[in-house]
């Protein structure tokens, strides 16, 4: 009844993620890279890389973030499903009175959410340890419900059952938590020696209240099956029949509720109504689910109840039949877990990276021969718990595995380097640079010789042909001889030398100014090309700067941490068995006790059916007899 | 006689019953330790081999990253943010609403990590976002920036400006 107390409260709870536990506000960083992301990877649930930055923050030893460290590396365990090693952290900050670096308020808060996660795990004393250090005046008002709620159930786990009924009275009546708390304390009740009157009325009270929860139909089939159960269990028929008669017929709760609703009429005597809830279960569940095999046997029980011997004797050959099937059925499961074809492929599908309590196990089994009894199974707690520490190390195995292959590729980088740099130095490309640049700036300097000669008067006589030499010299003696004239001279010969002189002059000038324009462009090349040398020059030097430093130390530190990873990956190895035999025992173990109980079911109805046999074959005999006499 | 000889027989089973439970819970306390303290240990490894990466892919001289960061704005909530450095897309990330409430709290992203060479560049950040109401948000900031032989850093910042009540976008640069 205890796990069924625990089912239900986990059914109550939200689920609520690690960063909840650090306070609701905002945290000025200033600019500090590492501490920026640890925070960034905590809150988005990334809480590997959150515990990794924090592990590089310790290392730092940078006392400026003081117990705000702790807090983090307790949440990010949490998250991964270190819940001892955070609780070791936690119980030491519990010891503290106070956080320096939080209000009030957002301390509650604090608090209130690490209750919540221990309570989620299972750890029942801590979280109450937890809850009793939120300060109920500075909680939040919309978590002041589910806060009493908590309490109470916790407070009636530690056997305080009038603490939990001063919390339960706290809550707002028309509060989901309200529901959920009438539950828990029906269910208290029914551990405890409290009149049948009581707990009728705690269920009653819960019931009247799902409406005010978020999945009302739910809970009320569970709450239904739950009450009817009890009552069916202490003897109370036709509450049983009540409640069970409510539970929704496409509900997860549906299975259980027919057979006990079957078993409640026929305790009331009420055998043809029995066996319609039987007969739907048959038809409509597989026959793996263990309340379809009690089935099996209850059918032929209520024939033979209602006198109809020769189909109650079908029905407990049908029974045998049916059971040496799923005994077959779990005789080859039973094999595929020893061949490491049961619990791998699930494994196989998990996506790599994503691992850590809040990070579900991938069940969607599509292929898997075992789906309907695994499904079964994986809705024990237990189980799924250590199908997630399995989980969580086959990923961390993928992870380092990789991490192998990567040292690898980094090795092959700093070999690259290596060749790179003796390339550097034995291609001698800065000298060949330098030899190359020298010769360009010999060119460029007797090219602007050149062109000094070529332009050095801008009228463009440099670039006169020799027979326009002699012209411009001929002009330059007739106008001697002009002048000489003096006033005697023409005006007329003047202007008609300067006419002559001006196109000589200006085909000079047009030669001029494309020579130049030819020699410009050839000048930019070869600029370009002195830029181009020296740039290459720089950067030929910079890399024989920086080759040596990009692979020095590296070859170390690669090797060690290469055989780091090898040593963890043994030591991982060794662990994944260990936890892979765990996980296989729990299996096995069911796998035999459901073999177990359905041996029993069949020697039972192979016992019934002979029983039955003799009986009808006796009464046959006995009414020969008499004809005969 | 016989009644002494099989109360030692019942207790003695009943002590062996209950060594081996004691034992069976050791072992598995001992089993969750171990694997606690793998965990512990690999995550550690982890963060090593990264910062080796990070000297030996990304070397001081040239290393170069941006981050992302978000104040408590109220008007504004990031869906996405593309990058291009010197006119050419390098990357581009879409937000979910655990990493929204990550930069919300005072985290920090990582968004880009590269090797860039000494000299001029220019930084160009497209940020998507909603605003209150819900409608499509686009903004561009644009920053030029020199690069020395040293790490940069740049920081794309989503602030409120208190007196516009309205969200901020710049690139600022960590020295």
């Amino acid at each position: 009844m205890r796990w069924t107390l625990i089912f239900a409260l986990m059914f109550a709870s939200v689920s609520a993620h690690a960063e909840d536990l650090l306070p609701d506000e905002r945290r000025e960083i200033k600019r500090d890279a590492l501490y920026g992301e640890a925070l960034f990877h905590l809150h988005s649930g990334r809480y590997d890389l959150a515990l990794a930055k924090n592990y590089a923050l310790r290392k730092r030893n940078q006392s400026r973030y003081g117990r705000v460290l702790d807090l983090h590396e307790a949440t990010a365990e949490l998250g991964l499903g270190m819940s001892r090693k955070a609780e070791q952290t936690f119980n030491a900050l519990m010891s503290k009175q106070k956080y320096s670096f939080v209000r009030e308020e957002t301390s509650a808060q604090a608090w209130f959410y690490m209750a919540k996660h221990f309570y989620q795990k299972g750890l029942w004393k801590s979280a109450l340890r937890a809850m009793r250090k939120v300060s109920s005046a500075h909680i939040a008002s919309n978590l002041k419900d589910e806060y009493h709620f908590y309490l109470a159930t916790l407070e009636l786990f530690a056997g305080n059952p009038k603490r939990a009924d001063e919390h339960v009275l706290a809550i707002h009546p028309e509060s989901e938590w309200a529901t959920y708390a009438f539950l828990n304390v029906a269910v208290s009740y029914t551990e405890r020696d409290i009149h049948i009157s009581k707990v009728e009325a705690a269920f009653n009270k819960a019931l009247s209240l799902v409406g005010n929860t978020r999945q009302p139909e739910h809970l009320a089939d569970r709450i239904n099956l739950m009450a009817g159960k009890f009552f069916y269990g202490t003897g109370r028929g036709r509450s049983a029949i009540r409640h069970l008669r409510n539970v929704n017929l496409e509900s997860p709760y549906t299975p259980s509720a027919l057979l006990t609703y079957g078993w409640a009429l026929t305790e009331q005597w009420q055998y043809h109504d029995a066996l319609q809830p039987w007969y739907m279960l048959k038809t409509a569940h597989s026959p793996l689910n263990q309340d379809v095999q009690e089935t099996f046997i209850a059918i032929p029980h209520l024939l033979e109840k209602l006198n109809a011997k020769v189909l109650a004797l079908g029905a407990f050959e049908f029974a045998t039949e049916q059971y040496d099937l799923i005994h077959q059925q779990l005789e080859n499961s039973a094999q595929r877990l020893n061949l490491g074809q049961f619990i791998e492929p699930i494994l196989q599908q998990q996506t790599p990276g994503k691992w850590g309590s809040f990070e579900p196990v991938n069940l969607t089994l599509p292929q898997h021969p075992d789906r309907i009894y695994l499904k079964d199974v994986m809705n024990q707690g237990y189980f799924q718990g250590q199908l997630q520490t399995l989980r969580d190390l086959h990923v961390i195995g993928k992870q380092l595995r990789d991490a192998l292959k990567e040292i690898d590729t980094f090795k092959q980088t700093v070999v690259t380097r290596k060749a790179d740099l003796n390339d550097i130095k034995t291609s001698n490309a800065l000298s060949e640079g330098r030899e190359k640049l020298k010769q360009y700036q010999q060119r460029y300097r007797h090219l602007l010789r050149k062109i000094d000669r070529a332009f050095g008067a801008p009228d463009g006589s440099g670039l006169a042909s020799e027979e326009e030499k002699q012209q411009l010299a001929l002009f330059k003696d007739v106008k001697s001889k002009i002048s000489k004239l003096g006033k005697s001279a023409s005006p007329s010969y003047q202007k008609r030398l300067r006419r002559v002189e001006g196109v000589l002059k200006w085909s000079l000038a047009e030669r001029y100014a494309e020579r130049k324009k030819q020699v410009s462009s050839n000048l930019a090349v070869l600029e370009n090309a002195i830029r181009t040398a020296k740039r290459q020059i720089a950067l030929s030097h910079q890399a024989y700067k920086d080759a040596p430093n990009a692979y020095v130390g590296f070859d170390r530190k690669l090797k060690d941490l290469e055989q780091q990873h090898k040593d963890q990956l043994t030591k991982l190895n060794r662990v994944y068995e260990k936890q892979l035999a765990k996980v296989g025992g729990i299996v096995k173990k069911d796998i035999q006790k459901r073999q177990a109980r359905v041996t029993n079911y069949a020697l039972q109805a192979r016992l019934a059916a002979a029983r039955l046999y003799d009986e009808t074959s006796n009464q046959h005999r006995v009414v020969e007899q008499g004809a005969m006499k | 006689m016989k009644a002494i000889q099989s109360l030692y027989l019942a207790s003695f089973m009943a002590v062996a019953m209950l060594t081996s439970c004691l034992s069976f819970a050791a072992n598995n306390a001992s089993l969750d330790q171990e694997i606690e303290a793998l965990k512990a240990d690999v995550i550690e490894l982890n963060q090593s081999l990264y910062e080796l990466e990070e000297k030996l892919l990304f070397p001081a001289t040239t290393s170069f990253a941006v981050f992302v960061s978000m104040e408590a704005v109220k008007n504004f909530e990031i869906s996405g943010v593309k990058l291009n450095l010197d006119e050419e897309p390098v990357t581009a990330h879409i937000y979910s609403r655990e990493q929204i409430d990550a930069l919300r709290r005072g985290g920090i992203q990582k968004l880009y990590t590269a090797n860039l060479k000494p000299g001029l560049h220019k930084l160009t950040a497209v940020i998507d976002g909603k605003d209150e109401d819900g409608r499509p948000v686009q903004k561009t900031v644009v920053a030029d920036f020199g690069k020395a032989r040293s790490t940069k850093y740049l920081e794309i910042k989503i602030s409120q400006n208190k007196k516009k009540q309205r969200p901020e976008f710049a690139i600022v640069e960590w020295k």
